[in-house]
């Protein structure tokens, strides 16, 4: 695979190949993501979807270098801008997290520093990339608070986080993300604590930071919805694997693999009222009792005896893969049929 | 049974629930609301975090009293009631909450949860207790091997089921849905609803569904009711109100709700909420929404809104419901290409 062709036509920003995480668990390794192949240009945004337990939140981790060495094991490659962040000394890749690429997480107060004003903690990232005086850093501090979107961004500058609501709080972690103007922003579930309409508004701001900084975006999340509003393009994580990726409008309307298709028809915006929803049945197997072949097969209805072999990532023309032998000649439901 | 078929199962007249905060102030989390739930109907309320959903639908299982105004259960005062008939009443009133882990004893069986209801109300022989949990738990879709595990070795899909089970071990009439499927995943979250309606129409429940999430409430509810800082706002059968909302907070609810549809299909209008939620402490006077609304008015600011009906059973609470230039469900989210867009801001 490793020859695959690029579903990306320019250099990508973004080179994920085979990766593969393993956790130590007890005497042996648990393996939990295999074979994650996929890539982002640059200035593109692409949703990372799953139901739990499908490794999206540990994919995101890997990539930032944030999980446990001694705990974990990674293996494939991840390139950010040619450099191969796998296997990167810390001090090194010290350098390049909160500079080239950021992440954000669902809970902001869990992931802001209550002791700490806004301002202290994003001088802090500033500071440590780049040589700026205190003066400058309070500067810059306010301008990105304005940035995304927060009134009165020179008193919230010396607020701490207790002080701010929810949405301001989600606010000030994406302007910390972001002072440094990062090339990649890896966004895992930004809204998911959020209500709607303060949800809307995070993610207008950070459509408008991918435009005005030209910054690409992994955005991590389980709703389709908000990934078909804020992405060009789509990877679908199942069991551990990437099982479908493609750019965005294709997948909502042609799904290639059954489960893609099964997460877009159990939506019940899409459904007629009161009618049954299409269910997937089962549930995502546990590590360690994962099938062997297709790991969808046995919530599958159109499972095949071919799909208990291995399954490739297929090529899906023009610009996506898939991986379900039956890719070709299945006419899968989406969020139109 | 006509004429029970034409009493509210519950009926809600003017309820507030308070509670007293730090130097004497209140927060009135439900203030002033009125509304009728039919048998056999599902209600959804929706609404955002500090609208008084929550506290409302406790307040309908008598986890919480109110403060004014009063609640009947079919016609009866649950609160005229001895505390020893009130006991027996409520079982016929369950609720199930978003978290299946907290509402769940880690240390007790799935089997001994389900059967705790029972042995609580103490009616049945033990044998009989056992035999109608075994019958829920496959009657909700769970094996009888699940019987003797714990909650830890079941995943959350499951667990709610055995939360769903439990509460129809007593029979109920009502069940308040707080947020019941909000924590699933959504090919999860649709076998559960599919379950709520199977079990609605079997034993011809009435359900009383809050979430926050538009899709869910106008999939499975009859009528909705959108609440907005402890008031109900617009209240009207389910495809009305998503269809041609009366309040211009549905418009903008509608709006932020994210839909799964290809670029070239979604509606590009919108309508952003800008600003945050005012404190439920210190409410804006008049209209409550009158600080965020694109459409204010001096007289918002002076009166509060009288309830408006625009059509038959839809009705809003504002002073220009049915004469102002809102965005239909169609136009927010409409299914053909081609229509210009427009953004609002609003509540600058």
């Amino acid at each position: 695979m490793a020859d695959m062709t690029s579903p990306v036509p320019s250099a990508p920003l973004l080179d994920v190949r085979d990766l593969g995480i393993a956790f130590r668990s007890g005497a042996g390794m648990v393996q939990v993501t295999r074979d994650v192949t996929f890539a982002i240009a640059p200035g593109e945004t692409v949703g990372l979807v799953g139901e739990s337990g499908c490794g999206k939140t540990v994919t995101g981790l890997a990539l930032m270098g944030l999980l446990p060495s001694a705990t974990s094991h990674i293996t494939g490659s991840v390139q950010l801008e040619g450099e191969n962040l796998i296997g990167m000394p810390a001090r090194q890749l010290q350098r390049r997290r909160g500079a080239k690429i950021s992440m954000i997480f669902q809970e902001p107060m869990s992931a802001l520093d209550p002791v700490f004003t806004i301002g202290q903690q994003i001088s802090e990232t500033l500071r440590a990339h780049r040589s700026v005086s205190a003066k400058e850093a309070r500067e810059r501090g306010i301008e990105a608070l304005a940035r995304v979107g927060i009134p009165e961004p020179a008193l919230r500058f010396d607020a701490y986080p207790h002080q701010l609501s929810g949405g301001m709080r989600q606010r000030a972690m994406i302007a910390i993300a972001i002072v440094c103007e990062p090339r990649l922003l890896i966004a895992d579930e930004p809204t998911t604590a959020l209500d709607v309409t303060v949800q809307a508004q995070i993610v207008d701001v950070l459509g408008d930071l991918c435009a005005r900084l030209g910054m690409a975006m992994l955005f991590i999340t389980h709703d389709l919805g908000l990934v078909a509003q804020t992405c060009s393009r789509l990877v679908t994580m199942y069991a551990g694997e990437v099982i479908e990726q493609g750019r965005i409008d294709d997948m909502l309307v042609r799904p290639r693999h059954p489960y893609t298709s099964g997460l877009l028809r159990s939506l019940p915006a899409l459904a007629a009222r009161k009618t049954k929803l299409p269910a997937i049945p089962g549930r995502v197997p546990m590590r360690g009792e994962m099938p062997d072949g297709c790991r969808f097969r046995p919530r599958c209805d159109f499972a095949l005896p071919p799909c208990e072999a291995p399954q490739p990532l297929d090529p899906v023309p023009p610009v996506g893969q898939v991986r379900c032998c039956r890719n070709d000649e299945l006419e899968l439901k989406g969020v139109l049929s | 049974m006509n004429a029970r078929a034409t009493t509210p199962i519950v009926s809600i007249d003017d309820v507030g629930v308070h509670f007293p905060v730090s130097r004497g102030r209140t927060l009135k989390a439900v203030d002033g609301v009125s509304l009728d739930v039919m048998p056999r109907e599902t209600f959804g309320i929706i609404g955002e975090s500090g609208s008084g959903k929550t506290t409302l639908g406790r307040a309908v299982v008598c986890l919480e009293k109110p403060s004014a105004g009063r609640i009947l259960h079919a016609g009866i005062d649950p609160y005229g009631l001895s505390s020893r008939e009130l006991r027996r009443h409520r079982r016929g009133y369950q609720v199930i909450f978003q978290d299946p882990n907290a509402a769940l004893d880690p240390r007790m069986t799935i089997l001994k949860s389900i059967r705790e209801p029972m042995d609580v109300a103490g009616e049945l022989t033990v044998p009989e207790r056992h035999n109608r949990a075994i019958e829920m738990m496959e009657r909700v879709g769970l094996s009888p091997d699940f019987a003797s595990r714990y909650p830890h070795e079941l995943s959350g899909g499951q667990k709610q089921r055995v939360c769903i089970a439990r509460v129809l071990t007593l029979r109920p009439e009502l069940i308040v849905c707080d947020e019941a499927v909000s924590a699933l995943d959504v090919s999860i979250q649709a076998d559960i609803l599919n379950l709520f309606a199977e079990l609605q129409a079997e034993f011809g429940l009435t359900y009383i569904f809050i979430t926050h999430n538009l899709g869910v409430v106008a999939h499975v509810s009859d009528r909705i009711a959108v609440m907005y800082l402890g008031r109900i706002v617009e209240i009207g059968r389910a495809e009305d109100v998503v269809g041609t909302p009366g309040h211009p907070y549905t418009e903008a609810l509608l709006s932020a709700e994210p839909v799964a549809l290809p670029a070239h299909l979604r509606g590009q209008n919108r309508v952003m909420l800008q600003g945050e939620l005012p404190s439920p402490i210190a409410p804006p006077s008049g209209c409550r929404f009158r600080t965020r609304c694109r459409f204010v008015q001096p007289i918002c600011a002076q009166t509060e809104p009288p309830w408006r009906e625009t059509t038959p059973g839809h009705a809003s609470a504002c002073h220009f419901a049915g004469e102002l230039p809102m965005m239909s469900g169609a136009e927010l989210h409409p299914l053909k290409a081609g229509q210009p867009g427009r953004t609002v801001e609003t509540g600058l």
